[in-house]
């Protein structure tokens, strides 16, 4: 599991890539890849190409990100997801919060 | 060839360590060391014992640095378990061995005793 | 001279010799590398010194007297139990056997004749770090256990507390429940409830907290608190829900939620009413046919949204007695095997499908998931409820400590509830507290409450709303009929319900009329009379009910206006 936090040159858009399983032994780590940014970026992207499974913390660490990010007002974008992450968020219908594709 | 019964830095090392205890530690020696080749001459026909015996005195005598003797203590430790050997014959030796090294630790000693 | 200096702390070492010559020049030796040294002779003495001053580490001799220096660390090693004693073997010996021998009695290391101080001072040190790790570890296990033990002790006391709340409810006691829950399950933020309401209907929820151990658990308390006292009060599935929603919202870390199942099951209505949040999707089993409606999650769990975007729309659907509705909970899905393969839904499908008899389905399903994993996961729930007739059981009011004499003997009261009202507001579960104010129909409050919510139900669907009963005919105009009243409750704008509660006194007695008027066109009491009273029809079926639990109903106003009594006699 890790994850990485690249900031786009214009510092409008930060990418969060995670690998790997995303559960709850991903909390600090997810943390310190939004929490530390003294200028806030407009657009939140969260890429799960490469992340094999998520678990009911994740979809809370999702909430965490969102409510940092402005809650209702966030644009917080979740990519790249596979077929059996994209079952969890539908379940649980986070694809009312969150731009899902 | 004194530098084969006695290994001088051996000596200088044990003084270095021992400081004040190294004329003790060589009376000590003494002391053990007649004891054993007293046990040694009793035991002459008990090769088990004499096996034992020269064992302990091996590594005494490698500690204080009298080499030919440690040695010699050696082939009568392998030797003892060898139903053929000439055992009384080593036991002589290291009879004569000790008697040639026991002036050499006497003089020692007397040459740290103010 | 580094070789020679202390250790991290000066440590008490023993050491065991039967030459005199060596036990000086080793004691000296450790003596000035800033140790206690304490001697022995042969192994019988290491053994004796060792049981009375306990040193830290041991210096032996192979070959002694009396007890050779392999006995005397077996019993070292034995005495010294958890802790590490380090012992190293003081050895001439060359021979590989010999060593492994030091070994097998539990020597930790070697060290050879002649003796080299650095060497000595450098072995002393590397075993008084590892005989320090090994402390530390020791330390660190007892305290973990200790812990643990407490945690354990919370997670006891907690579920002790928690089972009065949780199982306040109805979960063991109805017949037609069956469920399988680990025992530690609310560790694992599994919550099941259940619970009849006034009018004997039965609420279930299913629940499923984000999270582990405590946290879990305490989010659970406040929802069934929520979820029982609204239950019994005679609140629909949208207030519960609603003050669900908010309490957690308030309550619970942003990161925190709860996704549920939510449904009521209605045998008087034969309806189930269904809400999910996050949840797998449960299920309706029609036994006559084999067809499984399932029951999809289409809304965000409890706890996420604010109250003004929380959705409470539920689903209704048609059920026949002997109808199974099915919830599980991730747990089941996610029962791994041993290659990691998840069950799925697939292979739950496959159960359902394979299944012929459907009192055994549980008990399927339970055996298809030991199958899989081999053994039972912790945080397994599963729940069947089925659609029973016979008498409905409904929820028991609060025991009253007063004995009745200061209860409201000779009273009346109007309400008219307009469209704003209408649109958001039940006011049964008010009517029905205001209603117990009279100790003589507490007896009676089932009843009571489920007549009253049947001409209520009416009054707003037939009435204000204009919907046709006609329309429940099948499953499909059943569903086609609830669409219709959330839409037109969601545009109305105009209409009214009044109601009127009218209390005499008759001797030591009395009587109770309710009254319920609506704003709507009326419609045809003479022929809708007249029409048999089908139990397995869908529609019409709530007049029915109120003739069976009321002695006395009468229409007037061309139907727009109803009226039932309810009579006490003196109070026991």
């Amino acid at each position: 599991m890790s994850v990485e936090s690249v900031v786009s040159p214009d510092g409008k858009k930060l990418t969060i890539v995670i690998k790997g399983r995303f559960d709850f032994s991903s909390h600090q780590l997810f943390r310190d890849a939004y929490e530390p940014f003294y200028k806030a970026p407009d657009t939140y992207i969260v890429d799960l190409k490469d992340t094999t499974y998520l678990d009911s913390s994740a979809l809370g660490m999702l909430l965490l990100l969102r409510d940092h990010a402005g809650g209702d007002e966030s644009e917080v974008r979740v990519i790249n997801s596979n077929s059996d992450v994209r079952k969890i968020l539908a379940i649980s219908n986070f694809d009312k919060l969150f731009d899902i594709n | 060839m004194v530098d084969v019964h006695l290994d001088p830095d051996v000596l200088s090392g044990l003084q270095e360590v021992m400081e004040g205890e190294y004329p003790k530690l060589l009376e000590t020696f003494l002391d053990d060391s007649q004891k054993r080749i007293e046990a040694l001459r009793t035991a002459r026909d008990d090769a088990k014992a004499l096996g034992k015996i020269a064992h302990s005195f091996k590594g005494s005598s490698g500690n204080l640095g009298a080499v030919r003797l440690a040695q010699l203590c050696e082939r009568l430790e392998l030797e003892s378990g060898e139903p053929t050997a000439n055992l009384e014959a080593l036991v002589d030796q290291i009879d004569h061995e000790f008697a040639v090294v026991k002036p050499l630790y006497e003089s020692e000693r007397q040459r740290f005793q103010v | 001279m580094s070789a020679l200096a202390p250790a991290h702390e000066a440590l008490t070492i023993l050491i065991a010799d039967d030459s005199a010559t060596d036990l000086l020049l080793l004691s000296t030796i450790v003596r000035r590398q800033g140790h206690q040294v304490l001697t022995a002779a042969n192994g019988r003495e290491a053994v004796e010194v060792f049981t009375r001053a306990r040193p830290q580490l041991v210096l032996m001799d192979a070959l002694m007297p009396v007890m050779d220096g392999f006995e005397a660390a077996r019993w070292i090693k034995q005495l010294s139990g958890e802790a590490l004693v380090p012992i190293i073997f003081l050895t001439s010996l060359t021979d590989s056997a010999d060593l492994a021998e030091c070994l097998d009695a539990g020597g930790d290391d070697f060290l050879a004749k002649p003796y080299n101080p650095l060497l000595l001072a450098a072995k002393i040190n590397a075993m008084d770090r590892l005989r320090r790790l090994q402390a530390t570890v020791l330390q660190q296990r007892d305290l973990i256990a200790k812990h643990n033990d407490y945690l354990l002790h919370e997670q006891r006391v907690a579920k002790a507390v928690f089972d009065k709340v949780a199982h306040s409810g109805c979960i063991n006691a109805a017949p037609n429940i069956r469920y399988l829950q680990s025992p530690y399950a609310l560790f694992n933020g599994d919550l099941l409830l259940a619970a009849y309401t006034p009018s004997g209907d039965m609420h279930v929820l299913l629940g499923d907290f984000t999270g582990h151990g405590l946290p879990a658990a305490v989010g659970a308390m406040p929802l069934a608190e929520v979820f029982y006292g609204m239950t019994a009060k005679g609140y629909g599935l949208t207030q519960i829900l609603r003050e669900m929603n908010a309490k957690l919202k308030r309550i619970l870390p942003v990161d925190m939620f709860c996704c549920a199942t939510l449904l009521c099951l209605s045998t008087d209505r034969r309806v189930v009413e269904v809400w999910n949040g996050g949840m797998p999707e449960g299920y309706v089993l029609e036994v006559t046919t084999g067809k499984r409606t399932p029951l999809a999650s289409r809304h965000l769990p409890l706890g996420v949204l604010s109250a003004e975007l929380f959705d409470d729309r539920t689903e209704v659907w048609p059920v026949a007695l002997g109808d199974r509705v099915f919830l599980l909970s991730d747990g089941v899905l996610e029962t791994a095997d041993a290659n990691d393969r998840l069950f799925g839904v697939e292979r739950l499908q496959q159960v359902f499908d394979t299944n012929r008899e459907p009192d055994r389905l549980f008990d399927d399903i339970e055996q298809a998931l030991v199958a899989f994993r081999g053994e039972a996961r912790d945080d397994v729930s599963m729940v069947e409820i089925t659609l029973r007739s016979g008498l409905a059981t409904r929820a028991t009011g609060p025991l009253y400590a007063d004995s009745g004499q200061s209860c409201p003997r000779d009273w009346s009261v109007n309400f008219e509830f307009r469209a704003e009202t209408l649109k958001r507001y039940n006011p049964l579960p008010y009517l029905l507290q205001l209603l117990l104010e009279i100790h003589g129909l507490r007896a009676q409050s089932g009843a009571l409450y489920s007549v009253m919510a049947e001409l209520y139900s009416n009054a707003l669907e037939h009435g204000v709303l204009g919907l046709d009963s006609l329309l429940k005919r099948d499953a499909q105009g059943f569903a086609e009929y609830y669409r219709q009243r959330n839409e037109r409750l969601a545009q109305l704008d105009s209409g009214y319900v009044r109601v009127q509660v009218q209390v005499v006194p008759n001797g030591a007695g009395g009587t109770m009329t309710l009254r319920i008027e609506d704003s709507g066109p009326g419609f045809d009491v003479e022929k809708v009379l007249a029409q048999p009273m089908d139990i397995d029809r869908l529609s019409g079926r709530g007049l029915g009910l109120v003739r069976q639990l009321s002695r006395d109903i009468r229409w007037s106003d061309g139907g727009r206006c109803v009226c039932v009594e309810f009579s006490w006699e003196a109070l026991a």
